[in-house]
Parts: structure tokens; sequence; C-alpha cells
């Protein structure tokens, strides 16, 4: 098995537009992979850092052409932070929505999911604040060992 | 990532993709690079043409620009055009690339009797690519710039 190093990052920018996330997913993945990450986790991760560049894309950076998105990833030796920053049109909340069986039911819209459920796929997540005002989401998932 | 400027027209898009000096993590950019170039419509085989060149640019890069020196970045740049990809890979240039390096490869019956396999990096990249050229990246470093066509499907 490829033995990771000790530190070591990739970093990745993007045009805000619907469709570039999947560019950024390919390359996370691939870098979780090669540290060892297990199949199940990658998969994990490759939704996760999807959900987060579509709220980056359409809510942080408004859907406005000529914006970008910024993506850093960060392995310690024990963990990979993913962070997601978009150039802070309009800021969030951080609110996270749980109204699955609303939505179940068809009482709520199905869509605004997205946070809800990177708060399901990766270890740790949250809100940081940025220098230049935009808003950046971090993921943490931390490797176990493979079986 | 503050060092290109993106003034990509209405038609022109950028994804830029920044990588430590190691050997493996060209896998990142040839996955990242595959998922546009599908995107955008080339067929299986130029994808992995576009796989390969991309693999033995930035192998280049990491090996003789950056000289394995693993606190040097190796930087990717995708531009994508109505009718073609364009991929750049700088290193950040401790040593630069000779002439020599660009001449003719070395042939089959030389590489069976040499020590060195290596050397058919460039020779490939320009047999996978549409077009090639190397110049100097604005950092100072060896940047090859790569261009793949998108041919209409009949």
């Amino acid at each position: 098995m490829y033995d990771p190093p000790v530190s070591s990052s990739i970093d990745l920018s993007i045009p805000s537009e619907l469709g570039y996330e999947r560019v950024v997913r390919e390359a996370v993945a691939s870098f979780a992979h090669r540290l060892g990450f297990a199949t199940e986790r990658v998969e994990d991760l490759k939704t996760a850092v999807s959900e987060a560049c579509l709220n980056a894309i359409e809510h942080g950076n408004a859907q406005t052409p000529g914006l970008r998105v910024d993506v850093t990833c960060v392995w310690d030796g024990s963990g990979l932070t993913v962070c997601v920053q978009d150039q802070g049109l309009r800021p969030y909340s951080g609110h996270v929505t749980p109204g699955i069986e609303q939505r179940l039911r068809g009482d709520a819209p199905p869509r605004g999911l997205g946070l809800y459920l990177i708060t399901q796929l990766v270890d740790a997540c949250g809100f940081k604040l940025s220098s230049n005002g935009g808003n950046v989401l971090y993921m943490c998932m931390r490797r176990c060992p493979r079986a | 990532m503050a060092d290109v400027s993106h003034n990509a027209g209405p038609v022109e898009r950028v994804v830029e993709l920044h990588l430590p000096s190691r050997l493996g993590y060209e896998k990142v950019a040839m996955d990242a690079a595959a998922s546009l170039a599908r995107r955008m419509g080339f067929s299986a085989d130029r994808v992995d043409a576009l796989r390969t060149a991309l693999a033995e640019a930035i192998t280049n890069a990491i090996e003789h620009g950056n000289a394995h020196d693993a606190q040097m970045r190796v930087l990717v740049m995708l531009t994508v055009r109505p009718s073609e990809l364009v991929v750049s890979v700088a290193d950040q240039g401790r040593k630069p690339l000779m002439p020599a390096h660009l001449s003719p490869p070395p042939t089959i019956e030389e590489s069976f009797t040499r020590g060195d396999k290596g050397g058919w990096g460039i020779w490939l990249i320009r047999e996978l690519m549409d077009e090639v050229e190397f110049t100097t990246a604005p950092s100072g470093g060896n940047q090859v710039r790569m261009v793949i066509h998108l041919e209409k499907q009949s």
C-alpha cells in the first residue's frame, strides 16, 4: 500500500459554474485514495465535496458568472481537511435544516439538504471566517486503518 | 492561488490545480483533467491520450524542473475552450529544460543497451497531443503547453 507522507496538500480553483464541481470531486477522490482512505469513505467525501461546491456556486456566489470557487485539501498525517471557499456574495447562516420527514411527506421542497448531508458524511464540518469575506466550509475526515 | 489572473472571456473557463512535487500526485491531475475532458465530449481514447501526456508532463516537472523538492509545487492549468482543451504544466524551475531534451528520443536499440530507460516523455507528449510548446512559466520555471482539439462526432 502507498505510504502517505506526514503532511501534504493540493489546491484547486474552478469557475463558479454548475458542472465544474465534478472536476473537484474527482481530484479530491484521487487525493484521498492516494492517502489510503477506504473506497467507502472516498465515496462519502466525493458526495460531501460536491454538495459543498454546489452550495458555493448556487448560494455563496449566487450563480454569478466570472466568480471562482477555491478548494484546499490538507492532509496532516491522520486526517484530511477539505475547505471550499466562495467569494461571499451571499453569506450563509450555516443553519442545517433536519426536516427529512417533512420532505419525505412532501410538506417541504426536496432541495436544501446539502449541508445536512455533509454533516452526515464527514467526521466534522463547519464554517470558518475568511479574510476576504467569502464563506468557507471546512470538512474533516479521519482515516481509519484499512481492514 | 493569487498568482494567476482570471481574465477568462465568456467562452473560456480555467481550472487550476496546485500539486506537491511528489511522484504519484500526477494521478490527481490526471483524474481531474479526464473528468473535464469527458464533460467536454472527448472520446475515451482521447481522454486516455490526455491522461498519459499529462502524466509525462507532470513527472518531468517533478523529477527535472523541481528536482524532487517536495516543498515546490507543480501548477496545472486546464483551459476549456469551445473546440479545444489547453493544458499547461509549470514547475518552479530549479533546472531549466536543456535543448537536448527536446531532440529526438533515444532509439529502441539504444534503450536496450542503456541503463537509463527514460527519455521518451517529450516524444510521447508530442505524439499524443495536437499542439505542444515549451516555454517559460510566469514564475520563471519551465512550462509545457499542450492542446487537444475536440473533433466533431460524425
